[in-house]
């Protein structure tokens, strides 16, 4: 059973002229990564929320199609159940904190509560995911206080923490600094290797290259691509959606053609290292 | 690396997490009472001087809310809130029943006023019952933060939904400060006056109250999804990670002993009747 199927999804925003979908088809598998890249306005938000049921339970709008979550159809489950199926992270970090706890281990803790974990188990659960995003020194801090980029990681960590199958994640790195990106990234490289479905919206294309299986390229509202990440990003599809490829592929391809080409089109630097290390020790 | 790892983890407050294995506790006798016991017993306190006539019980129940705020560490903070609010609120009240209330005895004629010494009683007494509903108000919210209330009335049956929208209704009104903050700054940079004269001021009004309030309006509708995230709409019983220590047997009585001031205080006032 695939964990996510659309088949022939159009949706348009109340009070919007132009679909922000449209006719979208597509099948996601369980344990895969699948990275959501395209320019801004492309589609890319509203892909996550028909997927975590926000559309149409909280953007109302006119969709038509069919999307199917784990083989049931996306208006037959109980909202409550696909919230704790489904872990979410959004974009805007300044709207992501409850505004009703006095202390960042708290607001991580919020979620547990909510789905009834035991005090001690959420202690553990918390600790972890702190002590994992590094985020010790706030733990004590009021979240109303924190800066974008802190909201941000906060706001991972609380979805991280309730441990979820399934998490849609919508440019979690948009307001942070490199090192904390990386971070963000090693902990969604771990939930990889646990076997959790992610679909991962993401403008770092170095990043995705890295950690995603499977590369969906939206343009205007429409799929334009989907399949395996070094295909795709490999593919003249990057050009068409007008999204920059890594750079390490930008640099294979402008060798292309040259005395001085890679033997294989890489799409991460140690794909590179690996493409060019057997010149530099002959 | 192994050496920074060890040393991240030594940067946890272990004290500070190992708080939330103990029932909650903010340092002091006072503040630890229940919060329901504690709105219980303050709400007594605060209507035994409407049953008693005279100034002497509202005035030594005044007194009263300042010893207590003293015993629990927060007179510092509660004391000069208290006595902005007799100057402001206290003062007023008084004075327009004192200029205003008939009686036989006038004090003195100044223009169409004409104070009378009924008056001034009546005022003070009035002033005063008002003080002391104000001061039980004032003191409850210096000794027991909102969230450990709403805590307890969880615990006796009330939803965790309407308990975040009383809890969030608190925080509103510093999210709304703080967005009146930033669109002030906004309309500034754009050469909208802000600072001035009272009719500067009024101009700027709804230039800054009108994107504040929209931009709330938009944040509350994220602040639902965001909440949704986090499984609030969970139907499984919520659990937390702060727990209340339940109320001690000598808080009943002291419960036993506010009610059994406001039962002696209206069987006084009704025993004294003409």
């Amino acid at each position: 059973m695939a964990l996510v199927s659309i088949h022939g999804v159009s949706f348009t925003y109340a009070y919007s002229e132009q679909p922000a979908l449209r006719d979208v088809s597509l099948q996601l598998e369980e344990g895969l990564l699948y990275g959501v890249i395209g320019t801004n306005a492309s589609g890319k938000t509203t892909l996550c929320s028909l997927i975590r049921g926000l559309i149409p339970l909280f953007h109302p709008g006119t969709l038509t199609g069919k999307v199917e979550i784990r083989g049931r159809n996306l208006l037959d489950w109980d909202p409550a159940h696909l919230a704790r199926a489904i872990g979410c992270v959004f974009e805007n970090p300044f709207t992501q904190i409850s505004g009703i706890k006095d202390t960042v281990f708290e607001e991580i803790a919020f979620g547990l509560e909510n789905i009834g974990v035991p005090r001690e188990e959420m202690i553990t659960r918390v600790l972890g995911v702190v002590e994992r995003l590094g985020l010790q020194s706030l733990i004590k801090k009021n979240p109303n206080e924190l800066s974008g980029g802190q909201r941000q990681k906060v706001a991972f960590a609380a979805i991280v923490a309730m441990e979820a199958d399934f998490i849609v994640i919508d440019e979690p790195t948009s307001q942070l600094d490199p090192e904390a990106s990386d971070a963000v990234f090693g902990i969604i490289g771990d939930l990889r290797k646990q076997g959790k479905s992610i679909v991962l919206v993401e403008h770092k294309i170095d990043l995705m290259a890295q950690h995603a299986d499977r590369i969906i390229v939206m343009k205007d509202g429409k799929v334009i691509g989907e399949g395996p990440t070094g295909d795709i990003l490999t593919s003249e599809i990057m050009d068409v959606a007008d999204v920059p490829r890594p750079e390490v592929t930008d640099l294979a391809l402008a060798l292309k053609g040259t005395a001085k080409a890679l033997p294989t089109l890489p799409i991460t630097r140690a794909q590179a290292f690996d493409a060019i290390s057997p010149r530099l020790s002959g | 690396m192994q050496q920074d790892a060890t040393k991240e983890r030594a940067e946890f407050d272990r004290e500070f997490v190992d708080a939330f294995r103990r029932p909650v506790s903010q340092g002091n006798w006072v503040r630890d009472i229940n919060p329901l016991i504690a709105f219980l017993v303050l709400g007594c306190l605060a209507i035994i001087p409407i049953w008693i006539e005279g100034l002497i019980a509202p005035l030594a129940m005044c007194a009263a809310f300042v010893a207590i705020s003293l015993l629990a560490g927060v007179g510092r903070h509660f004391i000069p809130g208290y006595l902005k609010l007799f100057l402001a609120v206290g003062l007023i009240l008084f004075v327009l029943r004192a200029a205003f209330e008939p009686g036989d005895l006038v004090l003195f004629r100044l223009g169409p006023l004409s104070p009378t010494w009924e008056g001034v009683q009546s005022g003070a007494r009035f002033a005063l019952v008002v003080m002391v509903l104000c001061g039980a108000l004032t003191l409850y919210a210096a000794l027991i933060p909102a969230k450990y209330l709403m805590l307890a009335l969880e615990q006796q049956g009330l939803t965790p939904r309407a308990t975040y929208v009383l809890l969030t209704s608190f925080q509103a009104i510093t999210d709304l400060a703080k967005n009146v903050r930033v669109v002030m700054d906004a309309q500034k940079s754009r050469g909208i006056e802000t600072e001035g004269s009272i009719l500067t001021r009024s101009k700027a009004f709804f230039p800054i109250i009108a994107p504040a309030f929209l931009a709330a309006m938009n944040q509350t509708e994220e602040r639902a999804v965001a909440l949704d995230a986090r499984a609030f709409s969970s139907k499984a019983p919520h659990t937390r990670l702060v727990s209340l220590r339940g109320p001690r047997p000598w808080e009943f009585g002291l419960l036993l002993v506010a009610v059994a001031g406001v039962v002696v205080s209206i069987m006084g006032a009704y025993l004294s009747w003409p």
